[in-house]
């Protein structure tokens, strides 16, 4: 189990746990459901590197408090 | 300016009509191809063409979240606002399935609540299918009628939210809508006839089919359908019915009613009214005992009800403990995990100062987890905290030794853990590793 800092940099700052083997997709239903936001709307990324829904955390090598942007589409 | 709406449009919701799509989603429309080029200048005429045209609904797609024609049209009628005729001819065409799926979005989103289910309901009866272009950029197969139902039930289509219309059975009640007829009554009626000679009454039939059935009868049942959500009660009405009609279709009653007394013998048309009077009866009884059933079955739902409501309380306990202390907690247990055991001490001590009840609960929790994560003995105020530095020195370098090699496994007794599963289960996923 990892926890993962995302931030908008507006005001919207959410830890989320979550497994290893969880997919940016699982990880933004999992965003969506403690910020409100709907699923589809929001986009993870770090620095230009939009993430795709269908890869895996540890395939992008996210680690244990590893902070990514959030932003919307 | 060309992404301005007409001046003499009316306000849709208390809003610009164009703002019933979303803000990032109306800018990516204004920046696409196919907005700038084809829907520029377009008038109610020129849409209908372009209508036409269309061959696959569906919002944004993509990485880059390009709008479809679909969408860029639909925005494009926000901005116009024809009258309510041209939609309604929109709806009402048979020719082209997009132009009636468009017309019939337009309305979900500008259309008064008794609009929206007189104009989208007729339209239940369209099977043709449409593509649908899904967020992933991929089509899929939907039908006309699946898109209608998703507009009048769902609260989000086509990357819009619709805007909140209230269900049909309060519409219903408030007496602005007739209950629904569907237009497949008349062959569910036949239907439910040849099913009752076959079978015995007293099985349920998990038939949602029997709601249309009475809809032709009295009108105090058609009220009370609406009402009773319980299919038990509809059962027993529709066993009336069956009594009721007895003049219209004395024969099928007859065999009805024979297998209700169960005898198995066929009756006379003169005996036949006796022994209905007398199966009333009998009927009535069972009708009682269903009814006793029933009250069982509305207990059982009161309970689980009640359950619910003793969860969804818990629940809010939990997240009500969470908001206050929990959080200031975590944060506590996340800077204490990094430092070394002294320092904790420390500020344990220091919290002593504040209120009571608080740190007693504070304390409660974080004994409790340090004693299950860390396997530590004793909770009493001598075994922990402010002793002497060559007791916690073996100490910290044991824990250090144990966090690194429990990592972080999530401890299945953590509340917090408890509701992510919860949660992760509600949204199909894994339960946390």
């Amino acid at each position: 189990m990892i926890e993962v800092v995302l931030n908008d940099r507006l005001g919207k700052k959410v830890r989320v746990k979550c497994n290893e083997d969880d997919t940016i997709g699982d990880l933004k239903r999992l965003v969506a459901a403690q910020t409100g936001t709907r699923a589809e709307k929001i986009r993870i990324q770090k620095w230009y590197n939009i993430y795709k829904d269908h890869i895996t955390l540890a395939d992008y090598e996210i680690h244990d408090g590893m902070g990514l942007e959030l932003y919307y589409n | 300016m060309a992404n301005r709406t007409d001046p003499l449009a009316k306000s849709i919701h208390g809003t610009n009509p164009q703002n019933l799509v979303e803000k990032i989603v109306r800018s990516k429309i204004y920046q696409s191809t196919y907005w700038k080029e084809q829907c520029f200048g377009l008038t109610a005429e020129t849409l209908v063409d372009k209508a036409m045209e269309l061959d696959h609904t569906g919002g944004t797609y993509g990485g880059n979240r390009k709008p479809t024609p679909f969408l860029c049209l639909a925005l494009k009628m926000l901005q116009i606002q024809p009258d309510k005729d041209i939609i309604v001819e929109f709806i009402k065409n048979e020719d082209y399935k997009y132009v009636r799926v468009l017309g019939a979005f337009y309305l979900r989103l500008t259309g008064t609540v008794a609009d929206v289910y007189q104009y989208l309901e007729p339209l239940y009866n369209d099977y043709r299918k449409i593509r649908h272009k899904l967020s992933d950029g991929q089509f899929t197969l939907n039908h006309v009628d699946e898109f209608i139902d998703e507009l009048l039930t769902k609260d989000y289509s086509c990357d819009t939210a619709l805007p909140r219309i209230q269900k049909r059975w309060v519409l219903e009640a408030s007496g602005t809508l007739e209950p629904r007829r569907s237009a497949l009554e008349d062959d569910f009626e036949e239907e439910e006839e040849d099913k009752e000679e076959e079978q015995p009454m007293e099985i349920d039939e998990p038939n949602g089919h029997e709601k249309d059935n009475h809809r032709g009868r009295s009108p105090a049942w058609e009220r009370d359908r609406d009402r009773d959500r319980d299919r038990d009660r509809k059962e027993r009405h529709h066993r009336y019915a069956a009594l009721y009609d007895v003049h219209s279709h004395l024969v099928f009653h007859i065999s009805v009613t024979a297998m209700a007394c169960k005898s198995q013998e066929p009756l006379k048309i003169t005996d036949a009214l006796l022994s209905l009077y007398f199966c009333r009866d009998r009927d009535y009884d069972r009708d009682w005992d269903y009814e006793r059933d029933y009250g069982r079955g509305r207990e059982r739902d009161r309970d689980r009800d009640r359950e619910r409501d003793r969860n969804r309380d818990r629940d809010r306990d939990r997240h009500r403990l969470r908001d206050d202390d929990y959080n200031r907690d975590r944060d506590r247990d996340r800077e204490r995990d990094g430092r070394e055991r002294e320092r904790r001490d420390r500020d344990r001590g220091r919290h002593r100062s504040h209120s009571r009840s608080r740190d007693r609960r504070d304390r409660d929790r974080e004994d409790g987890e340090y004693r299950r994560r860390r396997g530590r003995g004793s909770a009493s105020p001598r075994g922990r905290g402010e002793d002497g530095g060559p007791r916690e020195e073996p100490k910290r370098k044991k824990e250090k030794k144990e966090k690194k090699v429990e990592g972080n496994a999530p401890d299945p007794n953590d509340p917090e853990i408890i509701e992510m599963n919860k949660l992760r289960a509600s949204l199909g996923l894994k339960p946390l590793k």
